[in-house]
């Protein structure tokens, strides 16, 4: 299990620095140059040059390349080229509103999604199963941004129900912060809901037909016994997975539900960075993303591991 | 305690003691009471006309011998707006608006008035200075409000104030600051030597006066007394030197070298500027967003977030651009203790965001909106929106130097474009009737000199199908490029759908505005003749803010500018714009006015459809708001009603 971890986090570094490069890659093929961007179409030209040789972006982009990642690998993530504040700064609460947002919308989701799932799958077929399905289709259908714009505008504007503004002023309590995390996380739930329900279902369908629950309902268990003991059990590896990937997703990719919202996250300092050449800024935001999304995803397979002697096994050989 | 309102009236009672300084009306920035009639019983200083005859005889003797006493203390600048104005060349509104810029107090003003009466509607003013209110709500001077909420008890202590803002697009330095976003943090902590009057008048700031010198080639401000920075210290005119030595080199580099600003005693500064400029306190004002003055202790690139301080009523409490920027009551401020206990600005990237927090009650005000995403804000009854007529305009360009718009053929299709679009129809569909009507010269009506004699460019289809077929163009099929701005993408469709009616064929190509304005212009400071914006598109719409004076635009985009995407080089535009600059007197000044309106109009660099009003949208449970169209909300004055 150890050389498993450890082969996993090697193989990060290697995730990790491709990634650092494809971003400086695509940043650098994006159109204008860094001055002009932070300065706008007003500055004269002495003053574009002048930032450019103070940001280093006037350096050969071989230069600037080398340069980023000598300060990623020794953590050194540098100044915002738009507000002249460290990155780190800028980055550390937005991953804290990013987490906040997306621990509340899985603590909904979650339950609700695989409660759903089984719910549906035991009724196989019938009414209860086929609303469950549908609602599902239906929901994970919409696009987050539709979903969040709706409810914003019949919640937040109509009913005046939770705020049009998602981003927590310091100090409100945690059961106060819900008024303004509410709808976001409403809106992500719904997304995810019917993904999650679906797998769910799907895997405890599978293992309902199991030879193994046959022989588990045969030899006298209870039910409650079979379902608890052989059929969640089974069936959640590939929910697991799902839920695993949607994890690194939500942190970096609900930018349509953070800008509705006008959340500070992650999602929302990535757009500006790209949209004013913010390259420290989107490549540390970009990397903390694909961190995320691998240690969920390494995570998710400890845990099914956990669930499963055999994958278990099959890692440890 | 003392109200926020006392301390300026007592500056009032000690600068016009002539007057009843108790007045709440007198505030700074409210002249509104003089602009009705005046009393029976005027006499005129200079000339009594026919109605001084009749006069009350004390009272027009008083006021004959205060008006000549004034003639004796001012400058031949000054006597000569009140000889036009007793002539009834300007209106009182212009002449309120001049009398303010050339420093009249409001006690000057008024006696000058009641002395000489004159009327709105006097000739050749007929597009008034004043930025006229149109729509639902006002442009509000503080003072009104403020004063006749609190006489009926109607303004509360308390409570913070909570405007929804664009994100500021650059860091908070002062004096590089360039987009709105920007602006409003940062001036709801610092202020500037004039401050905003009614309409496009000047009123006292950290200035309680000014005046200039016999060709306005040397200002003198008088520096507030008492003043403190937010950080605890005195203001002192040392302070006022600093602070404009650094606008120097930068901002005003076109008016003053380092060195050109001195303090002659504690409170006096003089300044010495390059040219003569009759409109020089404009650069110090809102109007020129970037004049803020800024504590001793700033560089050049020093930055407002990094190193808070200021002299306004609310100090910088905590900054985040990813959140917002709180403030709290600044109770040392010169004006008195404010109303509001705070002032919180949230940002936000899209208009929609904002006016959705404001229906939805999350924030108070939003600084500024496009006509295109407010029909809810419109039809709201608890929200009070201001449209605010102004200079602010779209120039569709056309490069005049080479390619499709050049010569003599460029010149018959440029003139089919200007007759092909319909302005009026722009306004009412893309501004929803919020605006004036443009002529293809970046004068606008709110101006005081403009020349509304100028016949209007009407839409003529067939004219402009035959200057197409003359210029051999006839279908000639075009790419017009547009930055995805407020209401620029829509008037960029219905251009297009508008010219499709003479025959042009136009593909858009609209673009975000960070990939635009690398487009727009490639070289911002090129040296190739006309100087500037090298290298960009031929043919396309871009967007210029309000201002004070119509300098930028002449400066900029007509002459040797960097902004100038038409490559436009007229040497008698130049002059014209020369003697504009030159000219001290309103009469001058609109002569030099009426030529460039009519080189403009007639050589078409750019088809300047319509001037916009600016919005701005506050909740109707505050009152006491004043703001310029340009993302300066000044609360000193503001709070909840009760």
């Amino acid at each position: 299990m150890g050389k498993f971890v450890l082969k996993r986090l090697a193989s990060m570094v290697v995730t990790l620095w491709m990634i650092a490069t494809i971003v400086f890659m695509i940043v650098n093929v994006l159109p204008g140059d860094v001055g002009r961007k932070v300065l706008g179409p007003t500055a004269n030209a002495n003053d574009v040059a002048a930032l450019n040789a103070k940001l280093g972006t006037d350096k050969p982009l071989l230069e600037q390349y080398f340069r980023s990642l000598k300060n990623l690998a020794t953590f050194d993530f540098g100044d915002s080229f738009q507000t002249g504040g460290r990155v780190m700064d800028l980055l550390w609460p937005a991953l804290g509103r990013s987490a906040k947002l997306a621990i509340l919308a899985f603590i909904i989701t979650i339950p609700i999604s695989i409660g759903a799932g089984i719910f549906a799958a035991r009724r196989q077929d019938k009414l209860a199963d086929r609303v469950v399905v549908n609602a599902g289709l239906g929901s994970s259908s919409l696009p987050e941004f539709v979903t969040a714009s709706v409810l914003l505008a019949v919640f937040a504007v109509k009913w005046k129900i939770g705020s049009v503004y998602a981003n927590v002023p310091a100090g409100t309590s945690l059961f106060g912060q819900l008024e303004y995390l509410l709808l976001p996380a409403m809106a992500m739930v719904v997304s995810y809901f019917g993904y999650i329900a679906r797998m769910t279902r799907a895997g405890v369908i599978t293992a309902l037909h199991a030879d193994y629950t046959r022989t588990a309902t045969l030899k006298g268990l209870s039910s409650g016994q079979v379902m608890r003991r052989h059929v969640v059990r089974n069936a959640m590896a590939p929910t697991i997975t799902v839920i695993s990937v949607q994890i690194g997703y939500l942190f970096g990719g609900i930018i349509g539900v953070e800008k509705v919202f006008n959340y500070a996250g992650l999602g929302t300092m990535m757009l500006n960075a790209v949209g004013k050449k913010d390259i420290p800024v989107l490549q540390t935001a970009v990397l903390m993303v694909g961190i995320i999304y691998m240690i969920s995803t390494l995570l998710a397979d400890l845990l099914i591991a956990a669930l499963n002697p055999r994958v278990r096994l099959e890692r440890g050989s | 305690m003392r109200n926020r309102g006392d301390a300026l009236r007592d500056h009032w009672a000690d600068s016009h003691s002539a007057h009843n300084s108790r007045r709440p009306e007198m505030l700074p920035g409210n002249v509104a009471w003089l602009t009705g009639r005046p009393g029976a019983g005027t006499l005129c200083a200079k000339t009594p006309g026919p109605r001084s005859i009749s006069a009350h005889i004390n009272g027009g003797a008083i006021l004959n011998h205060s008006l000549r006493q004034l003639r004796r203390k001012v400058g031949p600048l000054e006597n000569e707006l009140i000889d036009a104005f007793e002539a009834g060349a300007v209106s009182r509104r212009t002449f309120l608006v001049r009398g303010s810029v050339l420093g009249l107090g409001v006690g000057a003003l008024g006696m000058i008035i009641s002395a000489c009466g004159g009327s709105d509607d006097a000739t050749g003013t007929s597009g008034g200075t004043d930025a006229a209110p149109t729509g639902s709500g006002t442009d509000t001077s503080s003072g009104t409000d403020t004063t006749a909420a609190a006489a009926a008890g109607g303004i509360k202590q308390g409570g913070t104030m909570r405007l929804a803002s664009q994100r500021p697009g650059s860091p908070l330095d002062p004096i590089a600051m360039d987009n709105i976003g920007s602006y409003t943090p940062v001036v709801m902590s610092m202020e500037y030597l004039c401050g905003k009057g009614e309409g496009a008048a000047r009123a006292p700031m950290l200035a309680e006066a000014w005046s200039p010198n016999d060709d306005g080639s040397v200002w003198t401000f008088k520096i507030r007394q008492g003043v403190k920075w937010h950080s605890g210290t005195d203001f002192t005119a040392a302070d006022v030197v600093g602070a404009l030595d650094r606008l120097a080199p930068t901002n005003l580099a076109a008016y003053i070298d380092p060195g050109s600003a001195v303090a002659t005693d504690a409170s006096t500064v003089t300044v010495t500027l390059k040219n003569p400029d009759g409109q020089f306190p404009y650069q110090v004002s809102p109007y020129n967003p970037q004049a803020v003055i800024t504590p001793p202790d700033y560089e050049i690139g020093t930055l407002f977030d990094q190193k808070p301080n200021g002299t306004s009523a609310f100090k910088l409490e905590s900054y985040d651009v990813a959140t917002g920027a709180k403030y709290v009551r600044f109770d040392e401020w010169w004006g008195g203790k404010a109303y509001l206990d705070g002032v919180e600005i949230i940002f936000s990237d899209d208009n929609a965001t904002q006016i959705n927090g404001l229906l939805g009650g999350q924030v108070d005000a939003v600084i500024q909106f496009a006509v295109s995403d407010a029909d809810a804000l419109f039809a709201s009854d608890s929200v009070t929106v201001d449209s605010i007529q102004g200079a602010g305009h779209r120039q569709i360009w056309f490069n005049v130097r080479e390619g499709t718009f050049s010569g003599e053929k460029g010149a018959k299709i440029r003139e089919a474009v200007a007759l092909g679009v319909d302005r009026q129809a722009l306004i009412d569909t893309v501004l929803q009737g919020r605006g004036d009507l443009g002529n293809d010269h970046p004068i606008a009506p709110v101006y005081e000199y403009w020349d509304s004699a100028q016949p209007q460019r009407e839409r003529d289809v067939e004219k402009a199908k035959a200057l197409l077929e003359e210029a051999g163009a006839a279908g000639i099929s075009l790419t017009m490029h547009a930055p995805d701005l407020q209401e620029i993408a829509l008037l960029a469709e219905v251009v297009q759908s508008q010219l499709k009616d003479i025959g042009m064929d136009i593909t858009l190509n609209v673009e975000s505005t960070s990939t635009f304005y690398t487009r727009w212009c490639k070289v911002y400071d090129s040296k190739t003749e006309p100087a500037g914006c090298d290298g960009g598109e031929e043919f396309g719409i871009v967007d210029y803010g309000n201002r004070g004076t119509p300098d930028v635009y002449l400066v900029k985009a007509y002459a040797t500018g960097e902004w100038n995407s038409a490559h436009y080089l007229s040497e008698e535009f130049n002059a014209a714009v020369k003697e504009y600059q030159a000219s001290l007197e309103l009469e001058a000044r609109k002569t030099a006015v009426k030529k460039i309106q009519e080189i403009a109009h007639r050589d078409i660099p750019y088809v300047i459809p319509y001037f916009y009003n600016t919005l701005t949208a506050y909740s109707k449970t505050v009152t006491g708001v004043q703001h310029t169209g340009l993302g300066h909300y000044f609360l000193g004055q503001a709070g909840f009603t009760e």
